[in-house]
């Protein structure tokens, strides 16, 4: 059963998928994953009209994975969602919100700047629907690719692809270097491609699915380029990862992706794999820490597992705790919008307290933005686990 | 490669409790699994044997035990290990605290939302009807705007009931005050309950209707997770008595059951991964090595020493009806099935005569390994539990859950 058949009329409802929805449990506003995605489906085949509650859907896949029918419904809200915005106008918000790597390449030159200016423009940002109190992420002071640029790799035969995403380049870029000093240790070579364009998933989750298919038309070319010639593709991002080999599937018709779907790995599962194959370097130093986990729902979504946890288990001294606590409540921008806000907050607050009752520290999770919102929501430090590799490797050096 | 001793496919409620049996024996389990099961859908009650052949109900659920056929999973299964499986249910239920009340020596009959009593053997404590069959007044709690629930329904099915006909009844509403945005289900109710505003907020709404004393039917709203805590707050600020009934889909208990024993496994290392289409496998003689995973992306191989195949029958896809034929996809295990099939179903609509399709499925031996039609064990190491199994229909027999953890049990003890 290959998971692209958009078909509603695989649905039984059953009803799983509203019990299993953290949105439909968190506002009474949300009509629910059943009757929002294939119920109204159905109409929308003949119809033009749309369900109001649409809206509210967070595109976060829980009820994809509760489905026992494998009915994509988050994939028939998106859709739905494009269609009703093909001829609407739309809101500045929507916007600015959607084109993260717009905004960053304009802020590029001075990304202090731009900083100072997203903070004393919180009251602008609030008349447009862009909460005051959201995490919005600081542009770093350098990008992932000018850092990349600027570093002296040692240079291996084997290589691999890195595909960083619009997070780790413009917000986080120390997690694209944590990779790239793992893949080092391992001997591997990393090559990031300039013509990588944002996977599309915040243009996709706002309605812009043409742009975001103009997006994935760009990168499905380059993905392939490389796969073809037998390299493998690495992202740090789950929700890049889920993007680029899957909704990419779901939502478009372009030639080439399940090809190059085959060799796009998410960063924990590639190393699990070296790891199998006897390749792995396994020179972890101890790490005497304890960390709370956090599963991206982007990640459990993917069908691997939790490869990260998997991945620090090999790590001596280490003690994590997986928090096992359902969606964070970001889902990419949705936790930014004013009218929004509170929802995303009511959602992530199951996942807010098991972290504050577990009165560690620190969590760890792959997703950027599942990272801003724990930080803000639970007042925690976070990092991906990648970081904690490179600091393990780097234990066993001293 | 990472091998673990144990792979169980399927995350309803057979593959659940395969996993927890594994794993308290010290086996190292992966559990892949697609969708959530059909607990949130058929419910957290377990059912065992609630009716014989003719639609005659069983004494008890253990009378009913003796008298299945030949090829019924309990035959293969045992009594010694049925037993067991209920034991150790209820001892992971009491551990995580949401007690099961019941026992093989009798059927427990429950209220329905229809207003009927359907049989069964074990239900959470908000399920016991001890003191509903004491009671000389039943009331009968609605919620304003709750789908699917109708007190004045219910109360006038009761009256027909024999042993209820000469109780006399009551009907009152609360308003939860949900009605904004969309239909009110039991889940909606059951989170309100939930939280601290809302129990207190319902608790001062049920004083003005109930007065204490009371013995009072509920639908199944009793808070979503499993604890007794929404159930022992309520009865103890309106000194009353709250009887859940059984509903429709979601449902509460399956819900509350399905998280509770997902934490167990998860708090006792067993890996689970979703969203794991099981697709084929790698078998070499008589033994499998490995299953593989049909991604979106790639297939990804799982290795193990034993496998455990429970991934449901034609529902939850472990079983495929084609023209004239019966594929069990992942091992490709024969399914004994009439070439015609036009002689699996019966067409007449609201019929009350079995399916006949519901009996198909995988022929195992005592240890719960596939045969194939001449009776010889056709791999060593896979063994079979839940919806796949013939020989049973769980509709007419009331006896789903109950097949499910003993099968789940018998195939994890085998290993």
């Amino acid at each position: 059963m290959k998971k692209h058949h958009n078909n509603p009329d695989s649905c039984t409802a059953c009803t799983v998928c509203i019990a299993n929805c953290p949105v439909t449990a968190a506002t009474r506003k949300f009509r629910g994953p059943k009757m929002v995605g294939p119920t109204l489906e159905r109409m929308r085949l003949s119809q033009d009209d749309i369900e109001p509650s649409l809206e509210y859907c967070t595109n976060c896949k829980n009820c994809d994975m509760s489905c026992p029918s494998g009915v994509p419904i988050s994939t028939l809200n998106m859709l739905a969602r494009a269609k009703h915005f093909k001829n609407r106008k739309r809101s500045l918000r929507d916007w600015i919100l959607s084109h993260g790597e717009k905004m960053a390449k304009l802020s590029a030159a001075t990304p202090g700047m731009a900083n100072f200016g997203i903070k004393m423009s919180r009251g602008i940002l609030k008349k447009i629907g862009i909460s005051d109190k959201a995490p919005l992420p600081a542009y770093a002071s350098k990008s992932f690719s000018k850092l990349f640029k600027n570093l002296k790799q040692t240079s291996y035969p084997d290589k691999v692809v890195f595909y960083p995403g619009c997070f780790i380049n413009y917000n986080d870029p120390q997690v694209g270097m944590d990779f790239v000093a793992v893949m080092q240790a391992n001997k591997l070579e990393v090559i990031v491609e300039e013509g990588f364009v944002c996977c599309g998933s915040p243009l996709v989750v706002n309605g812009f699915l043409d742009e975001a298919e103009e997006n994935a038309k760009q990168n499905v070319q380059i993905l392939k380029k490389w796969t073809d010639k037998g390299y493998p593709i690495i992202t740090c991002c789950t929700s890049c990862g889920l993007m680029l080999k899957q909704e990419y599937q779901e939502l478009f018709h372009i030639e080439g992706v399940e090809e190059y779907a085959k060799h796009l790995y998410d960063a924990g599962e590639f190393l699990l794999d070296l790891h199998d194959q006897g390749r792995l370097n396994t020179n972890f130093g101890t790490l005497n820490e304890k960390y709370m986990y956090h599963a991206p729902c982007h990640l459990r979504a993917q069908g691997m597992g939790l490869p990260g946890v998997e991945l620090l288990a090999l790590i001596p001294g280490l003690d994590v705790q997986d928090a096992d606590a359902g969606c964070c409540g970001i889902s990419g921008n949705y936790g930014f919008k004013d009218d929004k806000y509170d929802i995303s907050m009511e959602i992530g607050s199951g996942l807010f307290k098991t972290i504050k009752d577990s009165g560690r520290d620190t969590v760890f999770s792959e997703c950027g933005t599942c990272r801003l919102q724990i930080g803000h929501g639970a007042n925690v430090k976070t990092l991906h686990p990648l970081t904690l590799v490179r600091k393990s490797y780097e234990a066993y050096q001293k | 490669m990472r091998e673990y001793d144990i792979v169980v496919i399927g995350g309803g409620l057979a593959g659940l409790m395969a996993a927890a049996a594994a794993t308290k024996r010290g086996k190292k389990v992966t559990l892949l699994s697609l969708g959530s099961g059909t607990l949130t859908i058929g419910g957290g009650i377990v059912d065992v044997m609630g009716y014989l052949e003719g639609g005659i109900p069983a004494a008890t659920p253990s009378a009913g035990l003796l008298q299945v056929g030949a090829g019924h999973p309990y035959k293969k299964i045992g009594r010694p290990a049925i037993e067991e499986s209920i034991r150790f249910f209820k001892e992971i239920c009491e551990e995580e605290g949401y007690s099961y009340i019941g026992n093989l020596d009798k059927t427990q009959w429950i209220p329905t939302a229809a207003g009927t009593l359907k049989p069964t053997c074990l239900v959470p404590r908000t399920m016991d009807t001890t003191e509903l069959k004491k009671a000389d007044k039943i009331t009968v709690l609605g919620f304003d705007a709750l789908k699917d629930f109708y007190p004045s329904l219910i109360a006038k099915n009761f009256k027909k009931i024999p042993a209820f006909a000469q109780k006399e009844y009551e009907v009152v509403m609360v308003d939860p005050k949900l009605s904004e945005g969309r239909d009110v289900t039991a889940l909606d109710v059951a989170r309100w309950l939930d939280t601290e505003e809302g129990l207190a907020s319902c608790i001062e709404k049920m004083r003005n209707v109930i007065p204490s004393g009371s013995v009072v039917i509920i639908p199944p709203v009793l808070g979503t997770r499993p604890n007794y805590l929404v159930k022992e707050k309520l009865e103890q600020a309106l000194r009353c008595t709250f009887v859940e009934t059984a509903s429709v889909p979601p449902s509460i208990t399956g819900l509350r059951l399905r998280t509770l024993l997902v934490r167990y496994l998860k708090k006792n290392g067993v890996r689970i991964v979703e969203q794991a289409i099981v697709a084929k496998s790698i078998v070499e003689e008589n033994n499998c090595l490995a299953v593989i995973t049909e991604g979106v992306d790639r297939e990804r191989t799982y290795y193990a020493k034993s496998f455990i195949l429970a991934n449901g029958g034609f529902y939850g896809g472990g079983l495929l009806a084609e023209p004239g034929k019966v594929i069990e996809p992942i091992f490709n295990l024969p399914v004994e099935a009439p070439t015609d099939h036009e002689l699996w179903a019966n067409y007449s609509l609201f019929s009350s005569e079995a399916q006949p399709f519901a009996k198909l499925g995988l022929d195992v031996d005592e240890k719960m390994r596939p045969l194939d039609a001449s009776g010889k064990v056709l791999l060593n190491n896979v063994f079979v539990a839940g919806r796949n199994l013939r020989g049973y229909d769980f509709s007419f027999e009331k006896s789903g859950n109950g097949v499910a953890i003993a099968s789940g049990y018998q195939a994890a003890m085998s290993v």
